[in-house]
């Protein structure tokens, strides 16, 4: 790869928790890095073989407004003229587009990688890639889940908080509470086998008969945005970026086209099958074993086939 | 306005409804038309090729805004034997320039482009919203439609039914005198990717040039027929098959389009092209023998709802009659309602244009031809027979003289167990239909 | 007044305007629109910015009940915070303006979170559960935060909301609407921001290693746990199968690969 320009990475936490994608941010931004909200020196330690220099921002008020104000304050302290790379986790697109106008850089969200003169960025749904040249400071989100992290000796953390203060102000919306992930999406979450569909299965129905699939396999089902888009399944069951982030070691995927913003909260299966009738999609690259077949059909024929062949998890 | 919504709802966005909507248009009336898919055309088949020369008389210099594939330069019929092919290929360039003959297009283009002229001229087009039966005044007369949208009744003095094949709306306005299956031929079309340039040199074009090929035999033993149309760069190919025949032999009609493909005459022609679409739609084909009563009380039917789909062996013309019947709805509307009686009578006009345009008259000229086309010994007898007199008239088998044509005629009849009266007699009937 | 950004996207690939539209988000947005405006008694403006085709999106906004309809003229290209500032100018008075959370074609999301900014207003994003009091005054929202957690949020102010497309289902507009609309007028407006021309999209090709977002107590293990990550580097086998086959394949392949026994 070659030399990524000056960055910074600009990382929102909660009470000490780094967001998705926030060690990968760090890394690449070669350690570098400016924490802002809540608990920030927790936080920075967490960050402990990843990070090598960071700056911290506590403030109360963890408005994206707030956020975006007063992370802007501390890189003009700290960093001054250095490009900014943000996890696009909920909270960091949240706050990026405030710190854009904060700054007076351009955004360029949904990075999958930064190059010396170029970002590059998931568009159409995460099936295509931009290549966008830059030049100048810009602020960048980056996909979680995509990069992976760069160790480096944990002896090296330095930790220098930065005197921020800004005018707080009434809010309209008000955070109530932040709920725990919920245990359907536990299951998802560690199951070790997952079955997926998506847009290539034609109606509601196939979802239920892929859950039965799933559960003589004993494996858990999720699916894409696409499908809870659709209302087919629910939320909990959705797996990518912006839903639940996986690490199974088996995935079998029907109708799934493979995304960035699926692929990257898949975590690493160790085997992946793809069922889908267009060769040539992400899904069908990233699988061990593709097969070029009509999803609904093959699952029809694997629920007569798992009927008649008795099948015991491993 | 008056008390309705408009003076005349058009059901349907296909050619016919399209027509309807544009004469209507063009006459100054208000006219709704009112389309179940998201846009006109989105989710209409058929087998390929339209010849629409009526639109001359709708919009003048047409072919230099439809979106067309290719321009019909070469017309062949395929007589098919199990393994061997006789073909009659006749090709003009005249056709290939203005003011053109024929030519493929899509559907979802066409029609889309059809309901845009409707609505330059005027006409409201309203899409995803499906007509679900009709509205009647205490007299029983027909005066608008209800939809399946809330608060979806429309009020109109005239009704025009262009619903296509089936049409429930014929049905419920009680114009079809039962319909039975015999009616009625199934169409099946593959729609078959192929390289831009691996079509012209296979089929002989060049540049937006195409081809259209009707073809007797070659369905498995079940009645019916096949065509080969040219896309810019996908090739239509399909089979029309006679319903009663397809459900006794039990046979699937994707079975039927294979073994056509892989027919010696076939397969070269469609080889390594890669299956894009496969659709399937009913056809009603016994022609006047099943049509409607065309108009009743404040009704008007058009197009394939009124049966002018003419499927008679080496014609398979819908869309053109379709435009046509539904102009001249249009037309016999719109002079109804200057009239001010849109009673079955004052509509009646529109059975008299029907009468005194091609719509009817190939309709009676052809009315036999279907019938014979698909009779058992056509289909079964004599595209063998046909075959096998070329091939032995053809064949050079020294050091034996060439035999006499009329002996191999003879030879060949019995050998296909055709008697001399049935020969000279469907002759005639096909001197007769077609002539 | 309730404002809705309603963003006319064609399907990749697509040729035409036949196939365009908005995604399911803006529809459950405008759904929510209308439900809040209804509850307030207020009146629903529909803005787009976007070509002359994106007007069929805002008929469809006035069939639904959207009282004014408003199109800036923006170009293709023009970026998500100039769309923003454009947008910003026809809400500035908008008491709620609803959003979808992300456009299909860009699909950023950042334009909700850039309007927030220009407005000076806060922000609900990327709402997955909606639920407005009986007078519209208060909204209770649901939001996805990273790791399946949940945050609950409540708004009773000015706001811009975000939702995804399964929050609301958008109503059928009744018959004699759609045809008004038909023929209603839409104020348009020229719009001072250039676009710059859209870059080459190359198709995603997932990086040979795709590393999880780490889960680990420490960074230590967490480092630990992506080092040794290893998994069997992709080979792809690539079959056309026909079903029974293709689901024969899959299971005899689970049994060779231990899973099934
Ligand atoms: C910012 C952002 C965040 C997002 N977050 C997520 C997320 O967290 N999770 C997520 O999943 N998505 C997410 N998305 C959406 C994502 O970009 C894709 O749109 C989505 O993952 C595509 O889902 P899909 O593969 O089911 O549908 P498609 O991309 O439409 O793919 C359908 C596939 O099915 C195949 N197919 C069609 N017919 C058949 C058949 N009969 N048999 C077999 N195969 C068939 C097609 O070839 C195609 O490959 C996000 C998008 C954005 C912009
Ligand atoms: C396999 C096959 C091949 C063919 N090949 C050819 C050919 O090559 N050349 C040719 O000229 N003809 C061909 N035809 C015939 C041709 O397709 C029809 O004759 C022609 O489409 C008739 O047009 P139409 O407008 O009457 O009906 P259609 O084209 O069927 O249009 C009917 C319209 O009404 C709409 N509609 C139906 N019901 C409702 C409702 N309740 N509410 C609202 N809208 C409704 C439908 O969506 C559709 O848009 C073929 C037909 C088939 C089946
Ligand atoms: N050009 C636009 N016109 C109107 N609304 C838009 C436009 N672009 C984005 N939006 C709104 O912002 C949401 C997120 O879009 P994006 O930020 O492009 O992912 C969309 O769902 C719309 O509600």
């Amino acid at each position: 790869m070659s030399p990524v320009p000056d960055l910074i990475a600009v990382v929102p936490v909660r009470d000490g928790q780094l967001p998705a994608g926030g060690l990968e941010a760090i890394s690449e931004a070669r350690g570098l890095a400016l924490v802002v909200g809540t608990d920030c020196v927790s936080a920075a330690e967490a960050a402990r073989g990843i990070a090598r220099r960071v700056f911290t921002v506590e403030i109360t008020d963890v408005s994206p407004a707030a956020l975006g104000r007063a992370s802007a304050e501390g890189i003009k302290q700290a960093a001054s003229g250095r490009s900014v790379i943000v996890p696009a986790s909920p909270d960091g697109r949240d706050l990026a587009p405030h710190l854009a106008l904060a700054l007076g850089y351009p955004l360029h969200s949904g990075a999958t990688e930064i190059r010396s003169n170029a970002v590059y960025l998931a568009r159409q749904g995460g099936l295509g890639i931009a290549q966008v040249r830059v030049e100048g400071a810009f602020i960048a989100t980056l996909q979680p889940g995509i990069r992976g992290v760069d160790p480096v000796p944990p002896v090296e953390l330095q930790v220098t908080p930065l005197e921020v203060t800004i005018d707080s102000v009434g809010h309209s919306v008000v955070s109530v509470e932040v709920r725990p992930p919920d245990a359907s999406t536990i299951d998802l979450a560690e199951a070790p086998r997952i079955i997926g569909g998506g847009a290539g299965l034609v109606d509601a129905d196939r979802f239920e008969l892929l859950a039965n699939i799933a559960a003589t396999l004993d494996a858990s089902m999720g699916v894409t945005r696409v499908i809870t888009d659709r209302g087919w399944a629910t939320h909990e069951r959705q797996i990518g970026t912006t839903g639940v982030v996986v690490d199974p070691r088996l995935y079998i995927a029907f109708g799934i086209s493979g995304a960035v913003q699926h692929t990257s909260g898949l975590g690493q299966p160790d085997h992946i099958i793809s069922v889908n009738t267009d060769p040539h999609c992400p899904m069908m690259q990233m699988a061990d074993l593709a097969i070029v077949a009509d999803a609904n059909q093959v699952l029809d024929a694997l629920a007569s086939e798992v009927a008649l062949t008795p099948v015991s998890g491993s | 306005m008056s008390r309705f919504d408009a003076d005349v709802i058009v059901v349907g966005a296909g050619p016919a409804g399209s027509c309807a909507a544009l004469a209507l248009a063009r006459a100054g009336k208000n006219v709704i038309l009112v389309e179940r898919g998201p846009f006109a055309g989105s989710k209409n088949m058929y087998g390929g090729v339209v010849y629409p020369r009526i639109l001359d008389e709708l919009i003048p210099h047409w072919w230099e805004t439809a979106p067309v594939q290719r321009w019909v330069v070469r017309r062949s019929t395929m007589i098919l034997s199990d393994e061997n092919a006789f073909t009659i290929d006749y090709r003009t360039p005249s056709w290939g320039e203005p003011p053109y003959n024929g030519a493929t297009a899509y559907r979802p283009d066409f029609d889309h482009w059809l309901s845009q002229q409707a609505v330059a001229a005027g006409a409201t087009l309203v899409t995803s919203t499906t007509v679900t039966g009709l509205l009647r005044d205490p007299a029983g007369r027909v005066n608008g439609v209800r939809t399946d949208r809330p608060d979806g009744d429309l009020s109109a003095p005239v009704v025009i039914a262009c619903d296509g094949v089936n049409s429930f709306l014929a049905k419920e306005a009680g114009l079809y005198t039962a319909t039975d299956a015999s009616n009625f031929t199934v169409g099946v079309k593959e729609t078959l990717s192929l390289p831009r340039s691996v079509i012209e040199e296979r089929f002989g074009v060049r540049d937006n040039h195409g081809v259209d090929i009707e073809i007797l035999g070659g369905t498995s033993g079940v009645n019916g027929g096949g065509f080969i149309y040219t896309n810019l760069d996908t090739v239509s190919l399909g089979v029309v098959l006679k319903l009663p025949k397809l459900t006794a032999q039990s046979k699937r009609p994707e079975e039927i389009i294979a073994g056509l493909k892989a027919h010696p005459a076939i397969a070269p022609l469609v080889e390594g092209a890669t299956v894009q679409e496969y659709s399937a739609h009913v056809i009603p084909e016994a022609g006047l023998s099943m049509m409607p009563t065309m108009v009743t009380d404040g009704m008007l039917v058009a197009g394939d709802a009124a049966a002018l789909c003419l499927a008679a062996g080496i014609w398979l013309e819908g869309v053109n009659f379709a435009m046509a019947s539904g102009m001249y709805a249009g037309r016999a509307a719109a002079a109804a309602l200057e009239k001010g009686d849109v009673s079955a009578k004052g509509l009646s006009g529109y059975t008299d244009l029907l009468e005194n345009s091609f719509v009817l008259r190939d309709h009676r000229k052809l009315k036999n031809i279907p019938g014979l086309v698909l009779s058992d010994r056509v289909q079964s007898k004599y595209p063998g027979f046909v075959t096998s007199v070329i091939e032995r008239v053809f064949r050079v088998d020294n050091p034996n003289p060439k035999p006499g044509l009329r002996r191999i005629v003879r030879e060949e009849r019995k050998r296909a167990g055709i008697g001399l009266l049935d020969l000279v007699r469907d002759g005639w009937k096909g001197m007769r239909g077609f002539g | 007044m309730i404002a809705v950004c309603l963003k006319w996207v064609q399907p990749h690939g697509a040729s035409d305007d036949r196939f365009a539209g908005i995604s399911a988000a803006d529809q459950s947005a405008l759904e929510l629109t209308l439900r809040t405006a209804e509850a307030r008694g207020d009146e629903v403006v529909a803005i787009t910015a976007g070509p002359i085709g994106a007007e069929r999106a805002l008929r469809d906004a006035l069939a639904c009940g959207a009282a004014r309809a408003v199109r800036i003229d923006t170009e293709a290209g023009t970026s998500s915070s100039s769309i923003a500032s454009a947008l910003a100018r026809e809400v500035a008075t908008a008491d709620i303006v609803w959003c979808g959370d992300y456009s299909v074609d860009r699909g950023t999301g950042s334009v909700p979170a850039f309007l927030a900014a220009r407005l000076g207003v806060d922000q609900a994003l990327g709402l997955i559960d909606v639920e407005i009091n009986g007078n519209g005054s208060q909204i209770r929202a649901i939001r996805r935060l990273d790791g399946g957690r949940r945050e609950i949020l409540s708004v009773n102010g000015r706001a811009v909301l975000s939702v995804e497309g399964s929050t609301a289902r958008l109503r059928r507009a009744a018959l004699r609407s759609v045809i008004a609309a038909d023929s209603a007028s839409i104020e348009v407006r020229p719009s001072e921001f250039g676009g710059v021309a859209e870059p080459e999209l190359v198709p995603y090709r997932p990086r040979a290693r795709v590393l999880p977002a780490p889960a680990g107590q420490s960074a230590l293990d967490r480092v630990r746990m992506l080092t040794d990550a290893g998994g069997t580097p992709s080979r792809t086998e690539t079959v056309v199968l026909d079903p029974p086959a293709a689901a024969r394949r899959i299971l005899d392949t689970l049994r060779e690969w231990g899973y099934l026994t």
